[in-house]
């Protein structure tokens, strides 16, 4: 088992395992199909179950559904995605502390983005406080919010702080409601082809560590199979 | 990984669940490639091992039926490479005071005690096991045990002398029943577990994965041990013993275990794919994307702990562009349309939204990038530096619209407007491979002048078989009730024996250019419309006729030219073609005929050259043959099969089929 020195794989055998892989154009076709559902292209994912003739994995209108909470939750509107949310299925708040306490996070932000100082007092002092002692995380994040006001669009206010305001944290959050109500209807929380990558990253990694891999590998796994098919027989 | 799973044909098969993450024996072909033979084994042993699997299986009784049938095996010969697992104590490969029983599974000692700790006697089983497998895990149940025999049960390299019990010598490790103690190598044991005696079912496995050991006592899992097992050096199923009568009877896999080891492979599974599953992408590396490590870096120590939420971001745009081109390349335009359109429209609803106070990060650079599709590298993936992106949106329109135009008149059949699109747009297809292209759509265009000549005669038959049955209504169409509906059968007969080979029609040197203008006749009788039209009976009839015997005209002459165009083309994938090709005159359906000539005419192999043909421009304009999507899981799934047979345990339980395809 020589794993030490590392092993050379040589340009016909990479090509060779490439061309042997078993997949289809209705397998990756799924594979669209799935990220267009996770990711919520309703229309796209319409469009394409029926250019493709496939049978649609989920209800089209559970993707849009989970879109109108993301757009609320894009726009700021923290309350009506959390409507949304329970009027989908009550359990995914109820069963996910953390998923809530960002939420109601978000929504102290968008009181302060709004400047209504008052109402965020308020709400951070009976919503959010008894939240903090639950656990370390969650205090620190209050902390971290809570900072947005001692600073109030200070030029001093340290980058940790300020991108709270920005539209990436509405992003994470949204994020994380998607993946919350995707969990619920036990559909990935990701996108298949987001793991696949995963995989790949990893894999190739692990891979360089061990073997030597033919350079410009790709380019002629490409022309190969191509030219495998055209001559066919 | 599991495609690469060979199924013990018969027998002794491994649990059902931890089965997929073992190898198991195939009775005939070499070894390993990957893992040969320890030298100290002769080839003679080797084939001995090779005969019938009924060794080892006098259980079979309790032996769960194997879960994968062997046919899962047969479509995996391909790589080639044949890995084995232990299946029972060697003949060969053990200190000759211990007794292998025929099955194999029994070993008992029958020599004299040993005394000194010099002196032990051990047994190796008859196969390294492949790390490949993830996890292997074999059972021993103590048949008889002496006060103070100190079993040992583990795993040693080949190398390693048999007089020592497993666990003391450098490259083995054991598991001694005496004391609980657990050996790494040399004598300096530690504490592990409750000491065993006669009776008890001691469980033995190794993961690869985290190259370390774990034992089970009567079904108890007792917890992980050892470091670096087998990472350097092959390890076999080991045990050894030192007193006279000292016996024990092992289960390879072949009955049910005590253990509940499904459980375990699973839950090691679960844990190996989530750590594989929190690698972050490097969309620089895919050639998706600008390399990001530095942001990516210190992003991630700002969020550590959710790298799918930071991810999120990052991982949009590239993905757009992939399944984007994706997309466009298999010619699903309305799904690309819809797809840029509500990439454009997010775009807008979140860096267009209300105003921020703070700095806003340019987050959607990247997806208005994805919509426009101009710049980007996307066309030709990760694949090539070649040229080919996609000049604008319009551009990208213009190109799927072409394509698509050409494919779907493929689809239907209609080859004439395909080549006259091709030779507008993509001329430089047809020369491609040698003009096979061009041979490839021509002899489709004469199956189809074929099939449009049956069909035609069918039309013809189907009139005078229902002149037969009822002579006067067949002959009246809705508008021509008054009609009279004389049917004079006798001439019908004569065209049933048409003469084809009747020169009277001018379809005889048909170019390919006269015979699209003949296509186009044949195409509206064929349609079906016309016989609805206030006809007497008999002109129809021999409208039909006239109309049957030009079709098969064109098809014939059709034919001829292409024989004699290609004569000397002696391509053997020319040559066999074209005869499957001709081949298809033959019937007067051949669709419904089946088989190879059903193929050869249906609507599969229109599907099929159009793909080609959907590749071959793709091609002519530099971009590649394939997808990157399709280019990414290929690549993916065959790192993951290398990776198994470099032993990365890890890689064992990464299914890319079953977890992006099936799962």
């Amino acid at each position: 088992m020589p794993v030490q020195q590392k092993a050379k794989i040589y340009q016909e055998e990479w090509e060779r395992r490439l061309h042997d892989v078993q997949v289809s154009k209705e397998d990756l076709n799924q594979l669209v199909m799935d990220y267009l559902v996770i990711e919520g292209y309703k229309t796209a994912a319409e469009e394409f179950s029926k250019e493709a003739g496939m049978e649609s994995p989920v209800d089209f209108d559970s993707i849009e559904n989970r879109m109108n909470i993301r757009e609320a939750l894009q726009r700021g509107d923290v309350g009506e995605a959390i409507t949304r949310v329970n009027d989908l299925n009550p359990e995914i708040l109820d069963t996910n502390p953390s998923l809530y306490f960002h939420l109601q996070q978000q929504k102290l932000i968008e009181y302060i983005r709004q400047g209504k100082i008052a109402e965020a007092l308020q709400f951070a002092q009976e919503e959010l406080a008894p939240r903090g002692e639950e656990s370390p995380e969650f205090l620190s994040e209050l902390e971290r919010t809570m900072a947005l006001l001692a600073f109030e669009s200070s030029p001093m206010m340290p980058a940790s702080v300020s991108e709270l305001l920005s539209p990436a944290q509405r992003m994470k959050t949204a994020a994380e409601v998607n993946a919350a109500i995707l969990e619920s209807f036990s559909q990935g929380k990701e996108a298949k082809l987001v793991s696949l990558l995963r995989l790949l990253c990893w894999g190739e990694a692990m891979l360089e560590e061990r073997a030597d891999l033919p350079k410009g590998k790709q380019e002629d796994n490409n022309q190969m199979i191509a030219r495998e098919k055209l001559t066919g027989a | 990984m599991r495609d690469m799973l060979y199924t013990e044909p018969a027998p002794s098969t491994l649990t059902p669940v931890a089965r997929p993450t073992v190898y198991a024996v195939s009775s005939h072909d070499s070894r390993s490639s990957v893992s040969p033979a320890p030298p100290s084994i002769p080839y003679p042993y080797f084939r001995r091992e090779l005969s019938p699997v009924g060794d080892s299986d006098d259980e079979s009784v309790a032996t769960p039926p194997p879960p994968q049938s062997a046919i899962d095996a047969v479509t995996v010969l391909s790589t080639n490479t044949m890995l084995m697992l232990p299946t029972r104590w060697s003949e060969q490969d053990r200190m000759p005071s211990l007794s292998v029983s025929l099955d194999g599974r029994e070993l008992t000692f029958t020599g004299p005690s040993c005394m000194g700790d010099r002196e032990s006697s051990a047994a190796r089983a008859n196969h390294p096991i492949p790390p490949a497998c993830g996890i292997y895990y074999y059972e021993v149940e103590i048949l008889h045990k002496c006060p103070k025999g100190p079993i040992s049960i583990g795993f040693s390299a080949p190398d390693v002398r048999l007089s020592r019990l497993p666990g003391w010598e450098r490259n083995s490790w054991g598991y001694h029943a005496d004391d609980g103690w657990a050996f790494p190598g040399h004598k300096e044991g530690s504490v592990y577990g409750p000491t065993f005696d006669t009776g008890d079912v001691i469980g033995c496995g190794i993961d690869f994965s985290q190259n370390r050991v774990f034992y089970t006592k009567n079904g108890s899992f007792l917890g992980m041990v050892f470091e670096n097992v087998g990472k350097n050096t092959e390890v076999y199923p080991c045990i050894g013993m030192r007193q006279t009568n000292e016996s024990i009877r092992a289960n390879f896999g072949s009955a049910p275990f005590k253990f509940a080891i499904e459980e375990h492979v699973r839950a090691r599974r679960d844990a190996v794919w989530n750590d594989i599953m929190t690698t972050r992408v490097d969309w620089g590396l895919m050639g998706l994307g600008p390399r990001k490590t530095e942001k990516l870096e210190s992003e991630e120590s700002k969020n550590a702990g959710k790298p799918e939420i930071t991810e999120d971001e990052d991982s949009k745009a590239p993905l757009r562009k992939l399944v984007l081109e994706y997309l466009a390349h298999h010619g699903y335009a309305r799904t690309a349309r819809a797809f840029q359109k509500q990439c454009a429209e997010r775009s807008k609803t979140v860096s267009g939204g209300e105003p921020v106070q703070t700095k806003v990060e340019p987050v959607d650079d990247d997806a208005a990038m994805a919509v426009d599709a101009d710049d980007t590298r996307m066309a030709e993936g990760p694949s090539s530096g070649g040229p080919g992106n996609y000049e604008s949106e319009h551009g990208l329109d213009r190109d799927l619209n072409t394509r698509l135009s050409i494919t779907n008149a493929i689809i239907r059949g209609d080859i004439d407007t395909a080549m006259s699109l091709i030779r507008e747009h993509h001329p430089s297809v047809l020369e491609r491979e040698q003009g096979l292209i061009l041979f490839r759509l021509r002899c489709r265009k004469f199956v189809e002048l074929v099939l449009e000549a049956g069909e035609a005669l069918r039309k013809v038959k189907d009139l005078e078989r229902q002149a037969a049955v009822n002579p006067t209504e067949s002959a009246i169409t809705p508008e021509s009730q008054d009609g009279v509906g004389e049917v004079i059968v006798g001439e019908m007969d004569g065209v049933g024996a048409m003469d084809v080979d009747d020169p009277s029609l001018e379809a005889h040197n048909v170019s390919s250019a006269v015979s699209s203008t003949v296509h186009t006749t044949v195409g509206t009788v064929s349609s079906g419309s016309p016989p609805v039209r206030p006809m007497r009976s008999q002109d129809t009839h021999a409208a039909l006729a006239a109309a049957a015997k030009a079709a098969l005209h064109t098809a014939l002459s059709y034919g001829q030219t292409l024989e004699a165009d290609y004569k000397s083309d002696l391509r053997p994938g020319v040559r066999a073609h074209l005869r499957r090709t001709f081949g298809v005159v033959a019937y007067d359906d051949p669709i419904a005929t089946g088989g190879e000539v059903g193929e050869t005419a249906g609507q599969g192999a229109r599907d099929a050259l159009a793909a080609e043909v959907n590749q071959a421009i793709l091609e002519s304009q530099g971009r590649p043959a394939h997808p990157a999507l399709e280019t990414l899981y290929r690549q993916t799934s065959a790192c993951v099969t290398r990776l198994g047979l470099l032993g990365v345990g890890a890689a064992a339980f990464a299914d890319v089929r079953k977890e992006f395809l099936e799962g």
